[in-house]
């Protein structure tokens, strides 16, 4: 007999229609999965016939064949042993009803019969929607993930059994679907995170990251080891606009496909805050890799990625991180296949400013050489210095002002006017791609930041009093716009325009020398 | 066009032999033809063999009259210590360069000068001092001596540059290896508007001994060394010894007694080998210049940007201390320090500290 299981596979962030046909016919015994399966997809099938057995059904000694289609798309994962299962008892008749039509089967199965939990549930779930599928059976473990998209049934069950039993309409009392959750409420919910409140001083730092946060520019802090540069990055996050539903969404899938995500919340909330580590490679940055599988910068996705110490990292690495920046997306070839990962993401960014970390320090001495500092300045390439707006100094503070009982302002204030310029923001952009302020295209930055001629004045005596280079020209504009923004106004003044200046430390010439 | 004896030290100098010996070979030579040179009985009395055998392969007839045309070409002046345009001050030197290349205006090694020497690593207050300094002594019509290295020697070139003063910059290597290459730009820049001096042959690569070398043409070309900030080890040391030995005046710029950096200035100050300067005006005195009119630079202040230079007027401050002090609100204060820097009333210094100019 044929049966015709759906059920879904994963490309990239994509899922993919995957209809699993099987045809038992009598004969010499044999097994056969056809459809360009990876290992774990051959491997199916001694999982799935252990797990039929230990479940209570029979096993028939025939000839099997298995289609997975379409078959031109390579097949990657243990997705399809719950659908290979169903398609085999529907096959040998063991489910009586048609009732399984109507649904997408996904779950990996234990060789005693338990459903098992799957990478990539949500991404998955979204693009079935998309093709018009709402009827899902699906792993118990998964159950949260699948709960935040509307209009969906989901059934989750632990076990073949179950499962079968549900679908043979055997169980006494009926198996309701899971529930959707709103999204505002698990939200709320959402923890403590380091708050600025408890950062000393370092006033210019918090000013520059609300200005980061504001206007979504990334952020290069220059300061000597200790000074609290890591603190003040942590506590960045939590100035950051909350992330909307449809990102959070965008967020989860990344985290899903990546196998990343806390199973018994099932949807992220926060923005994400990653911090590789300095000896990382190329591809864990990137993503990518045989069983390709996102990188660092896009579990970053409308989030912040923090690279400490940046001029570690090999320079390869961070002439990649180029595209993603400019781009909001990594796409990465391989020869199997091309993948595009979202990788919308702020870089903070923190460096020392010579190989001893103390130059330019108040209390303490610099014993590097002019050409060792020259050299490690010019670690970062100016493509690299071309997308970060905000370069900002931070020193060590001193003892006393570790122990002043002043009050800081709270992240929760800084938030409010983050907030509201962002606000102003979305209304400016309303009918284009551009979400910030930092990605203003040309043509926008010439609408959107025109100068006054007062303010064209004070350009024009800066650059050429301050040795500023040509590129800092529209980074300038753009901060100074966020500026505006932050203060309400509609025109950008020409206290603005300092401010912003003051942001771009590097393209000057003092560092040097 | 160069004549005989001219022709031989730039000879010398492409094989890199020591004055002393060009010296002699020069008196030597006096009565024989270029040719004559390459008759062992001469010249090997002083050459030894090594250098012997190197000069004979670089002389090739044709070759060096095309390297002299392309010098000329690339703007290359030679001055010997038979041209008429060799610079006075030196000539009477016991160890004078026999040979200078040079790229600008000559006009310059006749005017009053000052040296400016001292650290590669200027702290925060030697940077705004040697600034001070070269932009006043400039201002007045000092020509600002260096030896174009990093720190104190780059800032008083750049300086003098920045407020149109005339500036001469010696180096310790060839014209086409400007060392520290960073300093090339500045290079051309000084060749342009000032005058580039050397007494090395242009392809000629920095060597260890070259810096010292080259000290005794920076403090023979000047009327006074000035030294801001200095280590004992310094190179600086040098320049010092060269201009006591030629009778010219040091100035030294006390500092802090704790920083090694001013080590050098305050030593010489307490030992009277230098004359202790406290501002630009000591020495502008000393030689008599009469001084330009100094211009009344805090008008025109608000509120907010009085309060910051009077801060300031204690010394140099970090952002921190500014916001707590001032009590302006950070993003004002942003803005009205980079509209001070702006101005020239202020200067921004690496680790987010001010000072004024």
């Amino acid at each position: 007999m044929l049966s015709k299981v759906v059920s879904f596979g994963l490309t990239g962030i994509e899922g993919f229609l995957t209809t699993i046909e099987t045809d038992i016919v009598g004969g010499v015994p044999h097994f056969e999965i056809v459809g360009l399966g990876d290992v774990a997809v051959k491997e199916a099938k001694d999982r799935v016939k252990s797990a039929i057995r230990n479940s209570g059904f029979e096993y028939p000694v025939k000839h099997y064949t298995i289609n997975l289609a379409p078959a031109d798309i390579k097949k990657e994962g243990p997705f399809y042993d719950l659908g290979l299962a169903i398609g085999i008892l529907s096959a040998s008749e063991q489910i009586k009803t048609k009732k399984y039509k109507d649904f997408v089967f996904l779950g990996e199965l234990s060789l005693d019969g338990s459903i098992k939990k799957v990478k990539g549930v949500l991404p998955i779930l979204i693009s079935a929607r998309n093709l018009g599928y709402t009827k899902f059976v699906l792993p118990k473990e998964n159950e949260e993930e699948a709960r935040y998209i509307e209009g969906m049934q989901i059934y989750a069950f632990s076990h073949l059994k179950d499962c079968v039993a549900f679908l043979n309409d055997e169980i006494d009392h009926p198996i309701l679907p899971v529930e959707t959750r709103s999204f505002e409420e698990v939200s709320k919910s959402s923890i403590n995170k380091l708050d600025f409140e408890n950062v000393k001083g370092q006033a210019s730092a918090k000013r520059a990251l609300e200005i980061a946060a504001a206007g979504g520019h990334n952020v290069l802090m220059i300061g000597p080891p200790g000074s609290g540069k890591s603190m003040l990055a942590k506590c960045f996050s939590g100035i950051l606009p909350d992330l909307t539903f449809e990102e959070a969404l965008e967020v989860t899938k990344v985290h899903s496909i990546a196998g990343e995500l806390d199973l018994k919340k099932g949807i992220i909330t926060e923005r994400p805050f990653r911090t590789p580590h300095h000896t990382a490679t190329t591809i864990s940055m990137t993503g990518g890799g045989n069983h390709a599988k996102p990188g660092e910068i896009s579990l970053a996705h409308n989030g912040v990625l923090y690279l400490d110490e940046f001029p570690e990292y090999s320079r390869h690495l961070i002439e990649t991180l180029r595209q993603p920046l400019e781009d909001g997306v990594i796409t990465v070839a391989r020869a199997k296949q091309t993948i595009t990962y979202p990788s919308s993401f702020t870089l903070i960014a923190s460096m020392n400013p010579c190989p001893c970390g103390n130059y330019g320090s108040k209390d303490r001495e610099c014993n590097c050489s002019p050409s060792q500092i020259h050299k490690y300045l010019s670690k970062i390439s100016g493509p690299i210095m071309d997308r970060i707006d905000i370069h900002v100094e931070v020193d060590n503070i001193s003892y006393s002002d570790l122990n002043k009982e002043s009050k800081e302002e709270c992240s929760a204030e800084i938030k409010k006017r983050v907030d509201k310029a962002r606000e102003i923001q979305l209304k400016r952009f309303k009918s284009s791609k551009t979400f910030s302020n930092s990605k203003m295209s040309v043509p926008q930055t010439k609408k959107y930041c025109q100068l006054s001629v007062e303010c064209q004045k004070l350009m024009e005596q800066a650059f050429t009093s301050l040795k500023l280079s040509a590129r800092a020209h529209d980074r300038i504009l753009r901060v100074a716009r966020t500026i505006a923004d932050l203060e309400g106004e509609e025109n950008i003044l020409p206290q603005h325009i300092a401010e912003a200046i003051s942001y771009r430390g590097l393209d000057r010439k003092y560092w040097s020398i | 066009m160069l004549d005989k004896n001219e022709k031989l030290l730039v000879l010398f100098s492409m094989c890199e032999i020591s004055t002393k010996k060009q010296e002699l070979l020069i008196e030597q030579l006096e009565e024989f033809s270029i040719d004559g040179l390459f008759k062992e009985n001469v010249s090997l009395e002083i050459l030894n063999r090594e250098e012997y055998h190197k000069l004979c392969d670089i002389y090739d007839k044709q070759r060096f009259e095309m390297s002299l045309e392309n010098m000329e070409k690339s703007n290359i002046k030679i001055i010997t210590i038979f041209s008429s345009n060799y610079p006075e001050r030196l000539r009477f030197l016991e160890d004078r360069p026999l040979i200078l290349y040079a790229k600008g205006d000559l006009s310059l090694l006749d005017k009053l000068s000052i040296a400016i020497v001292g650290t590669r690593m200027p702290s925060n207050y030697g940077k705004i001092v040697t600034e001070k300094f070269a932009g006043d002594l400039a201002n007045n019509g000092f020509v600002i001596i260096s030896g174009l290295c990093y720190g104190v020697d780059a800032i008083a070139h750049r300086k003098t540059l920045d407020v149109g003063g005339k500036t001469i910059a010696v180096v310790g290597s060839g014209f086409q290896n400007i060392y520290p290459a960073t300093n090339t730009s500045l290079a051309n820049e000084i060749a342009q508007k000032g005058l580039l001096l050397s007494e090395y042959y242009p392809s000629f690569k920095p060597k260890r001994y070259t810096f010292p070398r080259r000290n005794r043409i920076v403090a023979g070309l000047s009327d006074g060394v000035l030294i801001p900030e200095a280590g004992l080890k310094s190179g600086t040391i040098h320049t010092k010894d060269f201009a006591l030995e030629y009778g010219k005046d040091v100035f030294a710029i006390p500092g802090n007694i704790s920083s090694t950096k001013s080590d050098l200035p305050n030593v010489l100050i307490k030992s009277a080998q230098a004359e202790c300067t406290l501002s630009a005006d000591d020495i502008i005195k000393y030689y008599g210049v009469e001084k330009e009119a100094k211009k009344e630079r805090f008008l025109s202040l608000n509120m907010d940007e009085q309060v910051i230079v009077n801060l300031l007027t204690q010394g140099e401050k970090d952002f921190d201390y500014l916001a707590e002090k001032s009590k302006i609100p950070v993003n004002i204060l942003n803005s009205c320090l980079t509209t001070l820097e702006i101005r020239g009333l202020i200067r921004k210094l690496p680790g987010k500290n001010f000072a004024l100019v």
